[in-house]
């Protein structure tokens, strides 16, 4: 009788997910639950870290084995994402390259990029601080990765969400899971992991640095920006031109002032939507035994280095410049050269007011964040030629 | 199309080191295009506005001989500092305050929106 009450109780057990659940759905979920956490704690980028966090502990709570009627071995979120489900049709959406282009979109309706036309020199840090990139494109090669796949990590090192996608896609499909996860979620971090790197290669005197005002930008300039780089991007860099031309449209119009409603939509209710979709389709990717792989492993170590040297580049060529300008410039401005709009530019911003709280630095750092999208997109375009791919 | 980069370490680096320093001209050639764009507004400002602008509007102004422009009409914000401003460099002198208005801010906020609603679906004579 006791016999056979624990078999059936067994059999119970085995047709829940609890029978299927493993230490790596554990770390995972820990993961998970840290990403909640520091989004609600400490405001690091809680829109993206929120859905992150709660797909990736959703993701690993295992289901019922595929044996028992209408169960499946897998999460009810990751059965959402297999063929069919919602969030299958959500990930094609990345896969297909169509959510990044209309990210692109809402954030060039977001963007004021006056700050990059009034101070045309910072542009440079744009490129700066993108060594990161190179560094974790050498290392990856180092550890055995192929050039392509190399690439493909190198460019997490951008931190620019949708750039890193769109190249993964081009570069390795079969790694869009691990570098997304690496790309979003060290932007979300940013505010951690720069700090030090730019307390570091700077002195306190040079962090009190105050920038003086800037000219201010007509709206003739803006609304001929879009246009103009438009036209850059498409005449010399076709591989990455869906997105930098999504982005100037979006920017059109937000600056023209007679497309209110369409610039509304892509900044607002639009953008909301596809953060959505993207932060539930990047976290339901963290499964424990896809997740919890050396190859994984090693990408999200590259990712960070990648972050760390881009860090250090940006400030050490910003510390370059002030040898050749007689107006000195804050060196923490640098950093945001990076890309990741606006964190990077916000980080510079905090860590300068943390030194002299009269220092406003973040309309100065906005303009080498904003040049750094284009640096970005040109390092990208770059790869992705010599690599092959249109 | 096929690679231009052989698949090894030295060609992660050649790429590496063509693609860094591609990016400083190339991101440099942007700067330069953009250190161009005041040249817009100068542009702007020499067009013959008279011959777009309605008769008696500021176009006329500017197209006779000698006129000079306006500065532009000081915002609210700006009359409160210039006030503020005032008031301080006056600090024991004598002076007589006329008379002070109100802001109307919420005023402008609510004709503002009865502006936008009546507006959105109007049809646009051009």
């Amino acid at each position: 009788m006791a016999d056979q009450i624990l078999i059936f109780l067994q059999a119970l057990l085995d047709q829940t997910g609890a029978a299927h659940f493993s230490f790596g759905n554990l770390i995972m979920i820990v993961i998970g639950a840290l990403m909640i956490y520091l989004a609600i704690a400490k405001h690091y980028e809680p829109l993206l870290l929120v859905g992150i966090g709660f797909s990736c502990i959703v993701a690993n709570v295992p289901g019922p084995p595929d044996d028992v009627p209408g169960g499946q071995a897998i999460s009810a979120l990751l059965y959402a994402v297999k063929d069919g489900g919602l969030f299958h049709y959500a990930y094609m959406g990345v896969e297909k390259l169509i959510i990044p282009p209309l990210i692109f979109l809402g954030v060039g309706a977001m963007t004021d990029f006056g700050p990059m036309i009034a101070n045309p020199r910072l542009v440079i840090l744009g490129a700066g601080a993108h060594l990161g990139i190179f560094v974790a494109l050498i290392l990856a090669k180092l550890l055995g990765f192929t050039l392509s796949e190399a690439g493909a990590i190198g460019i997490i090192g951008g931190a620019d969400g949708p750039m890193a996608i769109f190249v993964a896609v081009k570069l390795a499909p079969h790694l869009l899971g691990p570098i997304s996860v690496a790309a979003y979620s060290y932007m979300a971090l940013m505010p951690m992991i720069q700090p030090p790197v730019m307390r570091l290669l700077t002195t306190k005197a040079e962090r009190q640095i105050s920038m003086a005002q800037v000219r201010k930008v007509s709206k003739l300039e803006k609304i001929a920006f879009p246009l103009v780089m438009a036209i850059i991007v498409n005449l010399f860099f076709p591989p990455v031109a869906p997105l930098i031309t999504m982005l100037m449209l979006g920017n059109l119009l937000k600056e023209v002032g007679v497309t209110d409603r369409l610039s509304k939509t892509a900044a607002g209710g639009l953008m909301n939507v596809i953060i959505i979709i993207l932060t539930v389709a990047i976290g339901s990717t963290m499964a424990a035994d896809k997740f919890l792989t050396v190859q994984t492993l090693e990408i999200v170590v590259l990712g960070l280095l990648a972050f760390l040297f881009g860090t250090a580049s940006g400030v050490v060529t910003a510390k370059l410049m002030n040898l050749f300008m007689r107006t000195k410039i804050n060196p923490l401005i640098g950093s945001a050269g990076i890309a990741s709009v606006p964190i990077a530019a916000r980080v510079s911003h905090i860590v300068a007011h943390q030194e002299n709280p009269n220092n406003f630095l973040i309309y100065h750092a906005m303009g080498p964040n904003l040049a750094g999208v284009f640096g970005t997109a040109i390092s990208g375009g770059i790869l992705l030629a010599l690599l092959g791919v249109t | 199309m096929t690679a231009i980069v052989p698949d090894t370490l030295q060609g992660a680096l050649i790429l590496s080191v063509i693609d860094f320093f591609l990016s400083f001209i190339i991101i440099s050639g942007i700067g330069f295009v953009l250190a161009l764009f005041p040249l817009l507004n100068r542009l702007h400002a020499t067009l013959p506005t008279a011959a777009v602008a309605p008769k008696g509007g500021a176009g006329d102004k500017a197209a006779r001989p000698g006129a000079t422009s306006l500065p532009p009409a000081p915002v609210a914000d700006d009359i409160a500092a210039i006030a503020a401003a005032v008031l301080v460099a006056m600090d024991g002198a004598p002076h007589r305050i006329l008379q002070i208005d109100p802001s109307q801010r919420s005023a402008g906020w609510v004709s503002e929106g009865r502006v936008a609603h009546h507006a959105s679906h109007a049809p646009k004579n051009t």
